[in-house]
């Protein structure tokens, strides 16, 4: 076999292989020892002008579903297995496709040092790794410049592993630290491949690329003041009968920071990603710059014990083009709401100000063009357990 | 059962656990960690456990003084382990009897509970300093 060929048979034997250890899991350990969690939101947009991440918003659109369900199972004192399947569907992306979001092995060797493998989820910033979990989050949209919803399946985990760890520093804080390694690939259903689509080219295994990088924590003397970065290299390749595509090794870099005290929450974050992803067919290479600059300000606060309001900023632009084309930015404005009616339930609502169209729309469901600016109304409700 | 239907004062929650884990003082920074799963052993190096109650105003009381939460941040916090990967939510329990009976049969246990419990059980643990 070849070695694309064991990669793919890796690909589809690892999840079982979890699978199989959690199954076995099951069965060796106490009931009360394995947990099922799980969550599902229904989400409504409508945009004044154009139409929002593949949904025919312009004229209100409830086709943006999500769901979940894990369980994990301690095998011993510091080993522990876990899966979680997830399905979403938003406009033309995602799916009814039930997707392994993460499935891994965790043996935790002390506080100071851990290993996961298996597919994991990549930490990046403050919230790359937890941005498909609705429930997290006081927002209906996160800043878009940062955590594109339609391109996160691609973001989100990686297939290898990852070493992680929290070191007290004494009267200094705590730092926690988390390295990666490993390989990930577009997803088939994702905005990439859509944006791929548009170019004409097609592929029967979608791209795919080594990818490593971490992320440095610094939970600071001054609780709750925490400051962070992450980094990241990536590569991508593909083939298809249209030509291939190829991302030479692309560069992010990213600086968070975090302040949560009794009600109030401020985050803010600045993004970075170098890349010139290329287009090859016939002899013919394209090649598209990018010099992506995304940076956001935000903050909340809990008004009742039910009742969360919060407004951010969110700013994206591609240095390595026009900046004064509203395609190579995107600026947001963004008023939001959140109401928990139990423990379980909550709604959401959100208004945002778009200027700007250089994230989250695709020609295909704007073949008129695109206006510069659009309102938005983002809504969802959903359920954790 | 009056214990449990009126506010209860921050002092009245005692932090307790189990009698082989030889802890006996714990600082409320320590105590943060092990309830927010960013520590999983005592400074004498065995494991903890952190248990919890379902709900209530003794729950309240305890997140709200030794971990500065709410209820609903607590969750949060908790949910974002558990749909990430990098954790198990900890054990609950609907009363203070069933916890003190787990944590009295369970090596590493630590959880709070509003009244002195038989020291023969449990043993009760001392906050020092941050």
């Amino acid at each position: 076999m070849d070695r694309f060929g064991e990669t793919v048979m890796f690909r589809c034997r690892l999840p079982l292989v979890i699978l199989g250890l959690c199954t076995s899991a099951l069965f060796a350990q106490d009931l009360e020892n394995l947990q099922i969690h799980g969550f599902a939101t229904q989400g409504f947009l409508f945009t004044t002008n154009n139409n929002y991440l593949t949904m025919k918003s312009s004229s209100g659109s409830l086709q943006w579903t999500e769901g979940a369900l894990n369980v994990t199972a301690p095998l011993s004192e510091r080993l522990r297995v876990g899966m979680q399947l997830h399905m979403y569907q938003m406009g033309e992306l995602g799916g009814p496709n039930v997707l392994v979001d993460w499935a891994l092995g965790d043996y935790k060797v002390s506080d100071q040092l851990g290993f996961r493998g298996g597919k994991v989820k990549v930490p990046m910033g403050l919230f790359n790794d937890s941005q498909d979990v609705d429930s997290l989050f006081v927002w209906t949209l996160l800043p878009q410049g940062c955590y594109p919803d339609d391109n996160r399946d691609f973001d989100l985990a990686l297939l290898g592993g990852e070493v992680y760890g929290e070191l007290d520093l004494g009267h200094k804080g705590s730092v926690g630290y988390r390295g990666y390694l490993g390989e990930n690939r577009l997803d088939e259903n994702g905005g990439y491949m859509l944006q791929l689509a548009t170019y004409g080219f097609t592929f029967p295994t979608p791209p795919s690329g080594r990818i490593f990088g971490g992320d440095l924590r610094w939970n600071t003397p001054w609780h709750p003041l925490t400051v962070g970065s992450s980094l990241q290299y990536q590569r991508l390749d593909g083939e298809g009968p249209q030509g291939n595509v190829h991302l030479p090794p692309a560069f992010l870099q990213i600086y968070y920071t975090q302040w949560t005290k009794g009600r109030l929450e401020i985050s803010g974050e600045y993004w970075r990603a170098q890349m010139t992803p290329m287009l090859l067919t016939q002899g013919l290479t394209m090649q598209i710059s990018y010099d992506q600059r995304s940076w956001y300000p935000m903050v909340s606060y809990q008004l009742t014990k039910k009742l969360q309001v919060g407004t951010y900023y969110s700013h994206y632009v591609n240095q390595a083009a026009d900046t004064s084309d509203p395609q190579n930015y995107s600026k947001d404005w963004v008023v939001s709401g959140r109401y928990n009616f139990n423990s379980n339930f909550y709604g959401k609502i959100e208004g945002h100000f778009l200027h700007g169209t250089g994230l989250g729309y695709y020609p295909q469901q704007n073949p008129d063009g695109l206006k510069p600016d659009s309102r938005m109304l983002a809504a969802r409700i959903g359920f954790a357990f | 059962m009056a214990l449990f239907s009126g506010v209860v004062q921050a002092q009245d929650v005692m932090i307790v656990v189990n009698k082989s884990s030889s802890v006996s003082q714990i600082t409320e920074s320590q105590l943060r960690d092990i309830f927010t799963g960013t520590r999983s052993h005592f400074t004498n190096g065995s494991r903890a456990i952190p248990v919890l109650l379902k709900g209530g105003p003794v729950h309240e009381v305890f997140l709200r003084r030794h971990v500065g939460d709410t209820p609903d941040e607590f969750r949060v916090r908790w949910r974002k382990a558990v749909f990430t990967g990098q954790g198990s939510m900890p054990r609950e329990f609907a009363s203070e009897a069933a916890m003190l009976e787990f944590i009295a049969a369970t090596p590493g246990a630590i959880g709070y509970v509003s009244r002195i419990p038989d020291p023969n059980a449990v043993t009760m643990v001392s906050i020092s300093g941050r």
